[in-house]
C-alpha cells in the first residue's frame, strides 16, 4: 500500500496498540496526528490536539506513567517547546512505551530554522531512531515501542521532511486493539523530581543508557547493506536513500553502515566498520552530529581510517537538505572521480534558462481575512507601527504590497518581542499574533504585558482554525480532534482575564470600524487586545460548497480608473492588471469585497457573500 | 528493468499533489516500486508546487536527479522551467499552455510570452508537448480538473510504464465519489486531445 511516511507512522501506533496519542500540528508532522484523528474513535484510542508541544508530551508522558502506550508528534521546532519536559522525563522515565516523534525540516520549506534535533537525544540521554522512508517509519514505531519499554524511557523518533511527505510502498501488519485503561502506582523517588531524587534518577538514567548501548550494538537497525573492502560509507535517515543512488551513480565499489539507530551509537560495530576500510566517509544531513561522534571514536580506539564528511574539509553541506546530485559531487570529489551527468553544463543552461522566471512565492489566498487586517493594521498605524509577527500563514503578511510584519522568531514571540521594542522606542507597538498561536505560547507574554505594562497592542488573528497546517481544531473552537462538542476558550474572555482592560472584537473585512478600533487601541496607556475574528476564507467556501451556495466574484465597473490601488494595496491573486486594465480572476474571487471597500472610486462590484 | 522519473509542477491549488498521487497509487498497482515527494510548504494556495513520481526497483532517493527525467510536467508553464534542471535532451516537457501569473505583487516584472519560455526549455530539450488544459477543465464546467486533463494527456504521449485503465482505477479510488465522473472525462478529454497534435 502507498503511504506517506506520516501517514506509515499513523499505521506504526494503531500497528503497536498505542492508547494515547498527543500532538500540535506542525509541518512535516501534521499528518499524522490528522490520519489518527480520522479512526482513532473507531481504533478505540484516544488522541487529542494539544495547547501546545510541551502539553501533549506532558500528556502523552502522564499516560504512559500510568502503564498506557502513549505517543506525541511535533515538527522540530515544537521540541525546543517541549524540552523542558523531555530533559527530565529521561530521569523518570515511563511504565509504557512512550515514542517522540520530531519531524525535521531541513531546507526550512515550512520552518523558520533548519535545527537539527539529533542533538537532543544526546542532551538528553534518549534513544534515538531514525528512518528513511515510509516503511522504516512504520516499523521503527514498533522498534521504539519496544525499546522504549525495555529501558523504561521515551524514545525518540527523528523523520525529516522527505521521510515525512514522501509516499512509498508500505508492507503492513495487523492492527493491535489498543489499551487505554491505565493505572497510577504512587512512587514518589522515581517520579517526584525533587533534588534527592533527581540525583538518583540521573544516575538510573545512565545505567539505562548503558543497557541503550548494547540495544544499539545488537539491533538489526545499525547493519552494513552493502560490503566492500575498499572505501566505506555511513549513512543515516533520508541520506541513505540518496547515497546508495549516488554510490551506483559512480558505479562504486563501496562498503556502506546504514545506521537506524543513531543515539547511542553502536561503537563497536562503527570501530569494525572503520577498521575495515581505511577511508570512511559519512553522510547525513544538516549538523555532522554522526562525524563528530565517529571521529571520537576512531581517537579514542586509535584507528588509522581516514574519515571523510563536513568537519574538516566540507564535501557535504552543513545546511540544507541533501539530494543525489550533492552526495554524488561529494564523493566524487573525496575519491577523485567524475560524475557521469556533467552538473556543470546543466548549471549553465539552467543560469540561462532561469534569466525569465519570477519568483512565485506563497501568498495570502484570495479571500484570506488576514489580508483585510493586514490593510486595517496598515491605515491605522499609518504604516509607522512596528510590528512583531508570529507563525501562521499570516507569516506571509511580510510580503509585498502588504508587508506587515518587522520581526519572526517563534511561536508566541510577537508579544514579548513587541514589549521589548516598545519599552526602549517609544513607539506604537502592534504584535501580531493568529488563534491556534495565542492559545499556544502568547498568554504568558500577555500576561507579562499587563504586570510589567508595556504599552504594546495584541492583535488576534482569529481564523477560527490552525489554518496553515491544515485546518485542525484548537481551544477557541468548541470541538475536539476526536470531533467531540468542547468548551469554547474565548480569546477576549483570556484577555480580560488576564487583565487587559481594553478588549474589543471585530470583523478585519468591516475595514472602516475596524481601523477605528486599532487607532483607539493604540491611545490606551496600558496593553490592549483585538481580536480580528472571521473565519479561514478555504473553510468558508467549503462550507458554501456544502450548502450550495454560489460564490459570487466581484466585478470591476466602468467607473474603474485603472488606478491600481486595488492591486497596489492588497496584492490579491484575484486582483489582475491586463494590459493596465484591472480585471477579476472568476476562478480566484471569493467576493470578499475588500478591494471594493479600498477603491477608492467605488468601481467594484459585488454582493457581499461572506 | 523499467525504470521512470517524472517531475510534476504547478502552482498551489491546480492539484499537482493529486496528479502525483493517482501516478503513484496506479504504480503501485502494477507491482512497481515508487516514490512519490511531495512539499507541503507555507500555506495553502498560490505558491510553486513540486511533486516528483519515481518507478523503479532501485528508486531510493525520493526526488529527481538533474539531468535524468523522463518527463517534466508543467501544470503551469514557468513551473515547469523552474525545474527543467531535471531534463536531458531526451526529456518529455508537458505543458498546460495557460499560464498562472504571480501575483500582482511583482508589477515590476512582466510575465515572459509563452514561446520565450518554450525556447528556454529548448535549450534542454527539443521535446515539447503542449495543451490547454485549463480551458478544456473549464470546457468541462469545472477548471479544478485540469490536472486530469494533463493527466490524460501525459499518460496518452508520456510512455509512462503504467496502463491507462489502472491510471483509471486509481483515479476511482483516490478523488470523492461524486466526482469520479467528472475527473474520468477530464482525464480522457485529455488524453484524446494530446492525440489531435
Amino acid at each position: 500500500m502507498l503511504l506517506l511516511g506520516n501517514e506509515a507512522i499513523a499505521r506504526g501506533i494503531l500497528e503497536t496498540g498505542i492508547g494515547v496519542m498527543t500532538t500540535y500540528p506542525g509541518t512535516p508532522a501534521s499528518e499524522i496526528a490528522d490520519s489518527i484523528a480520522l479512526v482513532a474513535k473507531e481504533a478505540g484510542m484516544y488522541m487529542e490536539y494539544s495547547t501546545n508541544e510541551i502539553v501533549a508530551l506532558e500528556t502523552a508522558a502522564g499516560a504512559a506513567i500510568c502503564k498506557v502506550r502513549a505517543l506525541t508528534a511535533m515538527k522540530h521546532v515544537g521540541l525546543n517547546v517541549a524540552a523542558d519536559a523531555l530533559m527530565t522525563l529521561a530521569y523518570t522515565g515511563v511504565n509504557a512505551g512512550l515514542v517522540i516523534v520530531t519531524a525535521d525540516d531541513p531546507e526550512c520549506y515550512s520552518s523558520q530554522n533548519e535545527q537539527d534535533n539529533r542533538y537532543y537525544a544526546l542532551l538528553s540521554n534518549l534513544p534515538l531512531l531514525e528512518p528513511s522512508d515510509a516503511q522504516e517509519a512504520k516499523d521503527m514505531i514498533h522498534e521504539a515501542i519496544s525499546i522504549s519499554e525495555k529501558l523504561e524511557l521515551p524514545c525518540l523518533v527523528r523523520t525529516t521532511t522527505r521521510v515525512a511527505h514522501t509516499r512509498t510502498p508500505v508492507t503492513l501488519d495487523k492492527i493491535q486493539k489498543p489499551v487505554i485503561k491505565g493505572e497510577f502506582i504512587k512512587n514518589p523517588k522515581r517520579f517526584v523530581m525533587i533534588p534527592a531524587n533527581a540525583r538518583t534518577q540521573h544516575l538510573a538514567l545512565l545505567e539505562k543508557m548503558e543497557k541503550a548501548k548494547i540495544i544499539s550494538e545488537e539491533s538489526s537497525l545499525n547493519k552494513v547493506t552493502h560490503t566492500s573492502t575498499k572505501i566505506g560509507i555511513i549513512a543515516s535517515g533520508g541520506a541513505y536513500n540518496y547515497t546508495i543512488e549516488a554510490v551506483n551513480l559512480l558505479n562504486l565499489d563501496a562498503g556502506i553502515l546504514k545506521l537506524g539507530m543513531t543515539h547511542p551509537l553502536p561503537k563497536q560495530k562503527i570501530i569494525n566498520f572503520l577498521e575495515a576500510h581505511s577511508k570512511v566517509i559519512v553522510i547525513e544531513e544538516l549538523e555532522p552530529y554522526l562525524e563528530t561522534q565517529i571521529k571520537a571514536i576512531a581517537q579514542a580506539s586509535a584507528l588509522n581510517a581516514k574519515i571523510f564528511g563536513k568537519t574538516d574539509t566540507p564535501y557535504f553541506p552543513y545546511h540544507g537538505e541533501l539530494s543525489t546530485r550533492l552526495i554524488t559531487e561529494g564523493l566524487a570529489r573525496i575519491l577523485d572521480k567524475k560524475p557521469p551527468i556533467n552538473f556543470t553544463e546543466i548549471d549553465k543552461k539552467y543560469e540561462q534558462a532561469s534569466e525569465i522566471l519570477l519568483p512565485r512565492p506563497p501568498l495570502l489566498c484570495p479571500g484570506c481575512p488576514h489580508r483585510a487586517s493586514f490593510h486595517v493594521i496598515k491605515t491605522a498605524t499609518a504604516n509607522k507601527a512596528i510590528c512583531p509577527t508570529d507563525i501562521g500563514c499570516y507569516a506571509l503578511g511580510v510580503q509585498p504590497p502588504l508587508q506587515v510584519g518587522d520581526v519572526l522568531i517563534c511561536m508566541g514571540a510577537s508579544i514579548g518581542v513587541a514589549g521589548g521594542v516598545s519599552k526602549v522606542t517609544g513607539l506604537s507597538t502592534v504584535a501580531i499574533v493568529g488563534d491556534s498561536t495565542f492559545f499556544h505560547a502568547a498568554v504568558p507574554g500577555l500576561i507579562n504585558a499587563v504586570y510589567n505594562n508595556h504599552k504594546v497592542t495584541l492583535i488576534v488573528l482569529d481564523n477560527l482554525t490552525t489554518a496553515m497546517t491544515g485546518h485542525q481544531p484548537h481551544p477557541g473552537i468548541g470541538k475536539t480532534g476526536m470531533g467531540v462538542q468542547t468548551v469554547r476558550v474565548s480569546i477576549e474572555d483570556v484577555a480580560k482575564g488576564c487583565g487587559v482592560k481594553y478588549v474589543k472584537v471585530i470583523d478585519p473585512f468591516n475595514v472602516k470600524e475596524a481601523t477605528f478600533v486599532v487607532k483607539e487601541a493604540l491611545k490606551q496607556e496600558g496593553p490592549s487586545v483585538i481580536v480580528f475574528r472571521s473565519l479561514c476564507t478555504l473553510l468558508a467556501l467549503s462550507e458554501k460548497r456544502r450548502k450550495g451556495i454560489k460564490v459570487v466574484p466581484c466585478r470591476v465597473t466602468e467607473k474603474c480608473t485603472n488606478c491600481m490601488a486595488c492591486i497596489k494595496l492588497l496584492g490579491c491573486p484575484g486582483l489582475e492588471a491586463k494590459e493596465g486594465k484591472v480585471s477579476i480572476n472568476k476562478n480566484l474571487c471569493t467576493g470578499c469585497m475588500l478591494c471594493a471597500a479600498v477603491c477608492p472610486y467605488q468601481a467594484i462590484e459585488g454582493e457581499v457573500s461572506r | 528493468m523499467t525504470e521512470y522519473n517524472v517531475v510534476l509542477t504547478g502552482v498551489g491549488g491546480q492539484g499537482v499533489l493529486l496528479f502525483a498521487e493517482v501516478l503513484g497509487v496506479a504504480a503501485v498497482k502494477e507491482g512497481f516500486n515508487v516514490r512519490v515527494s511531495e512539499i507541503h510548504g507555507m500555506a495553502q494556495r498560490g505558491g510553486a508546487v513540486v511533486s516528483d513520481v519515481r518507478i523503479g526497483e532501485k528508486m531510493l532517493a525520493p526526488t529527481v536527479l538533474e539531468g535524468t527525467a523522463d518527463a517534466i510536467v508543467g501544470l503551469e508553464p514557468m513551473e515547469a522551467l523552474r525545474n527543467i534542471k531535471c531534463a536531458n535532451d531526451k526529456t518529455l516537457v508537458l505543458l498546460n499552455i495557460a499560464t498562472v501569473k504571480p501575483s500582482a505583487t511583482s508589477q515590476n516584472t512582466s510575465y515572459p510570452e509563452l514561446r520565450t519560455i518554450i525556447e528556454k526549455i529548448r535549450l534542454f530539450t527539443e521535446n515539447i508537448a503542449t495543451i490547454d488544459s485549463t480551458r478544456i477543465a473549464e470546457s468541462l464546467g469545472n477548471v479544478a480538473v485540469q490536472n486530469m486533463v494533463m493527466l490524460g494527456a501525459f499518460v496518452k504521449v508520456g510512455n509512462f510504464p503504467v496502463k491507462s485503465e489502472t491510471i483509471k482505477d486509481s483515479i476511482c479510488e483516490s478523488v470523492p465519489e461524486r466526482f469520479v465522473e467528472l475527473n474520468l472525462k477530464a482525464f480522457e478529454a485529455g488524453y484524446r486531445e494530446i492525440s489531435r497534435r
